[in-house]
Parts: C-alpha cells; sequence; structure tokens
C-alpha cells in the first residue's frame, strides 16, 4: 500500500539464501514495523537473537496490546512444537504409547474429533496441534491478528492446556528425545514462563518439573511421577474434555 | 463455556489480573487504538469494500446486460414496425396505381394470375390463402380508397402484421438459438460471471495457440473471445509491438465473424423475401419488382445496422439483442479472477503451492515446516465475505526447517518439498478424502533425500519421467530419480556462477534444463553436463524464479528488479523484457498450454499476463506484507480454473 516508503534495509530471504543466513537481517524496531503481523515479527526476530532468553522474549513492546501479544506468542508455540512433534513421529508409537498419559494419573482425551476418543499419544499430537492450527487461524473466532475478541480469549487457555500435554508425554515417556529438544530450542521453559505470567494455566497442571523461571539452569531431575499433585484415589482418570475443537470449529 | 470452573476462573483471573498492563478489560482496550490495528482495520475495511465493490458491479454488469438486451428487443421490434409500416405505405401506392389502371382502361384483368402464384410460392400462412380468395372480388369493384381502407382492415382482421412478427421473431431466435448456447459459454468464459465452472474450465484449452492463426480461425468466436480478453485487460505496462500483430489477429477474427453474420444476414434476408413474396400477390407485376429490389437493399441496411453495424464494432455476438450487451458493458467480457478460498491454517509464511492435476486440490508448504492439503470441496463456511475458508485435510510433519519449495508428480500421487535444512522429502498425496483426523500414518513419507548440504530453494519434476531436478544454496543442481534405489542421478555445480536460485525442465527439449544463478541464465544438457546456451544479458537483477514454456523453446524468468524478461532456448536471446511489478517479481506460474502466465511479487500483488501479447489481464492485491516479504508462491491448476498465491501472510489464496 505505502510503496512510497523507502528501506535501505531490505528483509528478505532471497532463492539462494544459505540456511544459516535465513533471516539473518538487521533487527527492525518494533516502532518501525508497520505491518500487521509486527507483533509476529518482533517475537520471531527476538527469539531469533537468542532462544535462552525468555525474559527478553516474554517482554512486550510497551505499546502493545496484551491479548494478540498472547495470541502471537500461543502462534508461534503451537509452530514450534511441530519439531518436538517431528521428533516424538520417530520414537513415540502406538504400540508403546497406546494413550496420551504424562504420569499415570492421567489419561487424555483427544479433543480434535466430535466425540473425544483417547488417541494413541502420536496421535494426540498431531491432532491436538492441527487443531490448534484451525483454532488459532480460525476466521470465525481470530479473525484479525491486531485485536482480539474478548469472546475468543478463553480459547487461548484451552489451547495451552492441550499442547501442554506433549511436553509433558515426551518429558516423561521420551526423557532423551524432550531434553534434546529442549537443549536447543528452551521451548517447554519458555511455554511454562508463559503461561505462569499471563495466568493461563493452573500451576498444578505444569507437572514438567524445574521448568520455572527460578530454576532456569538446573539440569532436568529425573523422572518423579510421585511428584505429580494430583489429589486423585483412583490411578486413572480421564480429565473432562474441554472444548472439542471441531466442535468449536462449526 | 466447557471448562471447568476453576480454571474458568484463572482465565478470567489473567484478563483482570493483568489490568496493569495498558488496559486490563475490555473497556479500557477499546479506545487503545495501534497504528497497525488502525492499518490493519482499514485494509480489512478496504478489502471488505473492494469484494463488495467487485459483487456490486458483477451485479451490475448483469443488470446492464438484462437492460441492454431488452433494449435490443425493443430495437428489434421498432424495426420490424417500421419495416411493415414501409411496406403497408408501398402497397397501398401500389394498389393505388392498380386502381388508377383500372379506372382508366374500365377493364379488368384477370388477377387470379398473380393470386395463383402465392399458394404455390408459400404454402406456410393459410390466412393468406383465404384472404387472397376475399380479396378476388374486392379487386374488381372498389376504388383505391376503399381498397386500401380494406387492406387496412385486412391485415387487421388476420392478425397478420401479429402473425409475421411472431413467426419472424421465432425464426430469429432459432437462428439464435443455434448460436445461443455457444455464445453463452463465451461469455461466461470471458465474463466475471463466475456460476459456470465448466465452460471456464475449457477456456484456456479451448482458445488455441495465438502462433497457430490458422487453428484459430475454427474456432474464431472464441479466439475472439480470447483476444478481446486481453484487448480489454487492465494495465498496460508494456510498449511492446507485438501488441500490433495481436490487433492485426484480431481483425482477422473480426473479418470471420462478419463473414459469419453476413451468412445469418442472408437469411434474414431471405425471410423478408418470403414475406414479400406473400405480399406480392397484391400488387402489379412490376410494382412488386420495384418493390422487391427496393426492399432488398432497404432489408439488407436493416440486417446490417441491427447485426453488423454492432459487429463491426465489437466482433462478439453475431445478434443485435445479444450485442447490445456487449457494447455498453466490455469488461464483463474479460475472465476476471476473484478471490474465492482462503487456506488458514499455516503460522508462518506460505513458502509454495502446488496444485493436484485434476483433483481441486492443493498442498501448501510454508515456513512452519509443514506441508497441508486442502481440499477446496471441503469449505467451512460462507461467511459474510464472498471468500470461503478451507480447512486443511491432513498436515505433512518431517521438516525440521522452513519448506521452501514443492512440486507434484502429474499422476497426483506423489509431492516432493524440500526445506531450508537441505532435505528433500518425497510423500505419497493421501487420498483427498482422508479424516483430517485421522491416525497417522508413517507411510505417507515415502524417503527423504538429504545430499544437499544447504538450503533447497527450487525443485523441479520431469513432464513425463519421475525425474526431479533440485537447486541448493550449496551451489549445486542435482538430478534425483526418486523412485530408484540410490536417487541421486547427477551433480551439477558452476563454480564461476555461484548459487543457483531456480532450476526448471525445459519443457519442448527435457534433456535440457534452465538454471538460474544470481543474474545468468544458464541451459545445460542433463547428459553431457554441456552448457548449451547462455543467455546473453548484461546487468539484469537477480533471477528468482525460471520457468519454461510447456511447448515453445521460450524461457521465462523473474527477477528482483521488477522485470519479467523472455527468452529464446535456442539462440539465447532476450525477446522482451518489461517491468512487471513495483517490487521484486518473485514467482511465476504458465498455464498448461503457455497461453498465461502468473506472476506474485513482493508488491503485494498477483498479475495475470498474455503470454503472446504480454499485455497485463489483471492484478489482484492479495497478501500482506512480513518484514519485507509479501507473495512466495503462484500457481495454476492444470486441468480446473483455478489458480492460487502463497503470502508470507501464512495465508493461501485460491481465485476461481
Ligand atoms: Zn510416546
Ligand atoms: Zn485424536
Amino acid at each position: 500500500m505505502t510503496m512510497s516508503e523507502v528501506k535501505v534495509i531490505v528483509r528478505r530471504n532471497r532463492p539462494g539464501t544459505k540456511g544459516a543466513e535465513f533471516c539473518k537481517w538487521p533487527e527492525e524496531p518494533f516502532e518501525e514495523m508497520d505491518s500487521t503481523l509486527a507483533v509476529q515479527q518482533w517475537i520471531q526476530q527476538t527469539i531469533r537473537r537468542d532462544p535462552s532468553n525468555i525474559t527478553a522474549i516474554l517482554t512486550p513492546p510497551e505499546t502493545q496490546d496484551e491479548e494478540v501479544w498472547k495470541y502471537e506468542h500461543l502462534r508461534q508455540f503451537c509452530m514450534e512444537l511441530n519439531g518436538l512433534a517431528v521428533k516424538l513421529q520417530s520414537e513415540c508409537f502406538p504400540e508403546t504409547c497406546n494413550q496420551m498419559t504424562a504420569t499415570e494419573q492421567w489419561i487424555f482425551l483427544c479433543a480434535a474429533h466430535k466425540s473425544p476418543k483417547e488417541c494413541p499419544a502420536i496421535d494426540y499430537t498431531r491432532h491436538t496441534l492441527d487443531g490448534a492450527a484451525c483454532l488459532l487461524n480460525s476466521n470465525k473466532y481470530f479473525p484479525s491478528r491486531v485485536s482480539i475478541r474478548e469472546s475468543s480469549l478463553g480459547k487461548l487457555g484451552s489451547v495451552c492446556r492441550r499442547v501442554y500435554r506433549i511436553f509433558s508425554h515426551a518429558y516423561f515417556h521420551h526423557k532423551t528425545l524432550f531434553d534434546d529438544f529442549e537443549a536447543s530450542s528452551h521451548l517447554c521453559r519458555r511455554f511454562t514462563s508463559f503461561v505462569m505470567k499471563y495466568n493461563l494455566m493452573s500451576r498444578d497442571n505444569l507437572i514438567v518439573p524445574n521448568m520455572e523461571d527460578g530454576a532456569t539452569d538446573a539440569p532436568p531431575a529425573v523422572t518423579e511421577t510421585a511428584s505429580t499433585p494430583t489429589t486423585t484415589t483412583t490411578t486413572t482418570k480421564v480429565t473432562p474434555v474441554t472444548g472439542n475443537t471441531t466442535e468449536s470449529e462449526a | 463455556m466447557r471448562y471447568p470452573g476453576n480454571e474458568e476462573g484463572g482465565t478470567a483471573g489473567s484478563a483482570g489480573g493483568t489490568g496493569n498492563g495498558p488496559g486490563g478489560n475490555k473497556e479500557d482496550s477499546k479506545p487503545r487504538y495501534s497504528i497497525p490495528g488502525i492499518l490493519h482495520f482499514i485494509q480489512h475495511e478496504w478489502a471488505r469494500f473492494e469484494m463488495e465493490r467487485a459483487s456490486w458491479e458483477l451485479e451490475r454488469a448483469e443488470l446492464q446486460a438484462r437492460i441492454a438486451f431488452l433494449q435490443g428487443e425493443r430495437k428489434g421490434q421498432e424495426n420490424l414496425k417500421n419495416d411493415l409500416v414501409r411496406r403497408i405505405k408501398m402497397l397501398e401506392y401500389a394498389l393505388k396505381q392498380e386502381r388508377a389502371k383500372y379506372h382508366k382502361l374500365k377493364f379488368g384483368t384477370d388477377p387470379s394470375n398473380e393470386l395463383g402464384k402465392p399458394p404455390d410460392l408459400e404454402p406456410e400462412p393459410p390466412e393468406l390463402q383465404t384472404a387472397a380468395g376475399s380479396d378476388e372480388p374486392i379487386s374488381s369493384q372498389v376504388s383505391w380508397r376503399q381498397g386500401r381502407q380494406l387492406l387496412r382492415q385486412y391485415l387487421q382482421e388476420i392478425g397478420y402484421t401479429d402473425t409475421i412478427i411472431d413467426v419472424r421473431s421465432n425464426r430469429v431466435r432459432s437462428l439464435l438459438g443455434l448460436e445461443a448456447p455457444e455464445q453463452q459459454a463465451q461469455q461466461e468464459n470471458g465474463g466475471s460471471n463466475s456460476e459456470n465452472k465448466r465452460p471456464v474450465a475449457e477456456q484456456p484449452r479451448r482458445v488455441p495457440k495465438k502462433s497457430l492463426a490458422e487453428a484459430m480461425m475454427m474456432e474464431a468466436e472464441s479466439a475472439v473471445m480470447a483476444n478481446f480478453d486481453f484487448l480489454s485487460g487492465g494495465m498496460d505496462v508494456d510498449d511492446d509491438d507485438d501488441m500490433a500483430d495481436d490487433l492485426d489477429d484480431v481483425d482477422d477474427d473480426i473479418k470471420q465473424s462478419k463473414r459469419k453474420s453476413r451468412g445469418i444476414a442472408d437469411e434474414v434476408d431471405a425471410e423478408t423475401e418470403e414475406v414479400l413474396n406473400e405480399f406480392s400477390f397484391l400488387g402489379a407485376e412490376e410494382a412488386s419488382a420495384a418493390d422487391k429490389t427496393d426492399e432488398w437493399s432497404y432489408s439488407g441496411a436493416r440486417a446490417d445496422d441491427v447485426s453488423l453495424g454492432e459487429l463491426a464494432q465489437l466482433t462478439v455476438n453475431n445478434d443485435a439483442d445479444m450485442n447490445m450487451d456487449v457494447t455498453l458493458d466490455k469488461e464483463a467480457f474479460r475472465k476476471t479472477w476473484m478471490a474465492k478460498y482462503t487456506l488458514r491454517s499455516h503460522f508462518d509464511s506460505v513458502r509454495a503451492l502446488a496444485f493436484h492435476p485434476v483433483e481441486p486440490v492443493l498442498i501448501t508448504a510454508s515456513e512452519d515446516h509443514t506441508l497441508k492439503m486442502w481440499n477446496l470441496q471441503k469449505t467451512v463456511s460462507a461467511k459474510k465475505n464472498a471468500s470461503l475458508d478451507v480447512e486443511p485435510l491432513y498436515t505433512f510433519r518431517q521438516h525440521s526447517g522452513p519448506v521452501m519449495c514443492l512440486v507434484m508428480s502429474s499422476s497426483g500421487e506423489h509431492v516432493y518439498s524440500a526445506s531450508l535444512d537441505g532435505t528433500i522429502n518425497a510423500w505419497k498425496v493421501p487420498d483427498c478424502n482422508i479424516d483430517p483426523y485421522d491416525s497417522y500414518d508413517p507411510s505417507i513419507l515415502v524417503r527423504t533425500m538429504n545430499d544437499h548440504t544447504d538450503a533447497v530453494h527450487g525443485l523441479s519434476l520431469h513432464s513425463q519421467k519421475s525425474h526431479l531436478l533440485s537447486c541448493s544454496a550449496d551451489g549445486t543442481v542435482r538430478l534425483w530419480d526418486p523412485t530408484s534405489k540410490s536417487p541421486l542421478i547427477d551433480t551439477f555445480s558452476s563454480p564461476n556462477d555461484g548459487i543457483p536460485t531456480a532450476v526448471d525442465f525445459v519443457r519442448d527439449e527435457p534433456s535440457h534444463m534452465a538454471v538460474a544463478y544470481n543474474s545468468q541464465v544458464v541451459i545445460y544438457d542433463l547428459e553431457s553436463k554441456k552448457q548449451i546456451v547462455r543467455f546473453e544479458c548484461d546487468s539484469i537483477g537477480a533471477v528468482n524464479r525460471v520457468v519454461c514454456h510447456p511447448t515453445l523453446s521460450l524461457t521465462v524468468t523473474a527477477h528482483d528488479d521488477r522485470h519479467i524478461r523472455f527468452w529464446d532456448n535456442s539462440t539465447g536471446k532476450m525477446l522482451h523484457a518489461m517491468v512487471a511489478h513495483l517490487d521484486a517479481v518473485t514467482s511465476l506460474a504458465l498455464d498448461p498450454h503457455g497461453l498465461y502466465l502468473l506472476s506474485g511479487s513482493h508488491d503485494c500483488s498477483v498479475r495475470v499476463w498474455n503470454v503472446e501479447s504480454k499485455q497485463c489481464l489483471q492484478e489482484m492485491t492479495a497478501h500482506r506484507k512480513k518484514f519485507d516479504e509479501a507473495i512466495h508462491d503462484v500457481a495454476f491448476h492444470p486441468s480446473k480454473p483455478f489458480i492460487a498465491s502463497a503470502g508470507a501472510d501464512g495465508l493461501a489464496k485460491v481465485y476461481v
């Protein structure tokens, strides 16, 4: 639209760009980002600078609308969780993980189906990410990326709860894989800080240990199944399925 | 609503608890405008208005066409009326003269001589015979005044005027009836009418190549349509000489149409002649002869100004009535692509897309590391906008970096994608009615080829063989046979030229490939690995995309310097260069017949070009910018009237 703008720096990945040079352009100050995708640009730019600097990544620019900020972060999380899903595809098989579990107390039902289903962990992972992609891109709930409808805000929390189970499954059942992924992405730590900062999940549900900001650099503890803060006496409890994605799409 | 109470509370708490921000609740957040927000709102509104305006214009065009049709009909009726009035006057005159003769001679000639004629000439209307019979006694007894009176009466009584009108208009209609379906189809082809998809689908196929002008003659009308298409096309960006040639072509076609319509005019004349003959029994021999010639020229003129007059201007239709709307609404004849489907589900820029060869299915590849398959028949809901949302049917996950490019096999069975991390994946295309939440099938991923050591930016698939070309930032172009055990067939590199940026098989000589380097384009022989021709180009902008024409020895390149250039593969000479966009041209696509070219640019727009004339037929503003990128890819459906664009805003759009 504004073709008159004179730019010295053109932030573009031309064909032929080496992988290492991808998006390696000078950072753009937030005030100068005139795109409707400014928040996404900003978040990605900060992550590229240093993915381990969670405080910086989660600190919004001064004038930023908080709902959009949360929404764009959640998009980014779901996008990066794809990396974990790809890793899980090579290790998490229906034969070994025929249910979505973290600790033994819970079996999570997959909300992507018309009636919630006990999907194997890998399907749960894929379905949840697919469902989240549809929901977060839904023209009905999130028609704009610069203002979020009040009525759609509740969706953010439910997406957070569901995708968190992917972290927890990986942590409790595919520890090496999880550590590997976490070491390069710092994603679970960032996610934990994010949901705590914005109260998107209750603390009780954050079952992957040592992910809170206070315990940043402590090596991840060994699997502590006993430390889960569930109060149930039954060994298996099915979580109430919260907001069926398919349904909410309709 | 379905959340457990405590969590609901948590969410609510978050909304309230974060009130220390610039605004914690919605009352506060209302007046908090941000520049991007306002811009977005304006853009959004603008897009909406544009969309509404487009649909209103469509409606207006339709109504205008209707008005024109009705006006044309009215005009036709008036002409007919004038015609008949004139005839009546002439007959009256003839009768008058006859009566005068009678009076002079005081002796009657035998009228049966003349009356005998009409029945064998024209057995059709029975009224004629009875009327003729009743005319017999009259003729011998009354004055011309009475005769005139009687004639009028006679015409009124038997309603012959109406009969003539009916017969004629039916005749005209049946004549048109022969033409009508075709014209209808063409109108929809050319027009912005999107209801009827079939004819539109056929348009690119039906329009013959301009270079084969003879073939075109066969389908003069559809060719005229095609020509017309670009003649009325929007932007006139370049000033090339080819335009003149095209105009010549059009002229030829006009002549064709004229000839055709002349045929109809002749038939119409025959018709008037019949009518004349019907009347001729009333008049004297010589008067009738005189009338006849008179009428002939008259009716010829009539046909001319009703049909040919319009045709001469418009060249499209043969019929007066149908012509009118063309006059009023030239633009309606242009095929106008309209954004119909929005494909939203990617979290980041869509880098590439490819259509299924036959199904209304496409696959997109994104910087969010995934590919998604979409079936355009599975839309979510038609919202207030004309645009429909489609939800993806399948998400391909395996790449661990942004997916940069993809191609689909001509059988529609496989899709190949390549990523920034240098891997190329071969995938099976899932069934296009797959349940999006089916269980994970690892066999969808057929194989991974990771010989490239750096980002792969371009792929090209051989039209017949299952050979694949890839170009990478590691400086190599590789040829693969993804079906073979060891898929890598060959590796090409040209250290002097540096990193290849784009690659394509030369379609009319499939053992050749065209490789673009920073600002060089070279055609190699794949077997001998020898350079065949190097395009002669000094100081051209970096090449972002290379596409080879499906049948001609022609290569089209998209450049960073906003140009699209056309090259002759055999000589390496540049045939044409044009500033095609306001910013870097990123992507090109040729339709399967090589008649139309699509280009996408970081100026946010997609343009449709006529390959022959190099005319821009349409421009569509399609995507929003992310950093300085806007559109990464464009595509034609190989067999259906769909085009698509892939945007840095994470959306893909499909136009019909
Ligand atoms: Zn598992
Ligand atoms: Zn499921």
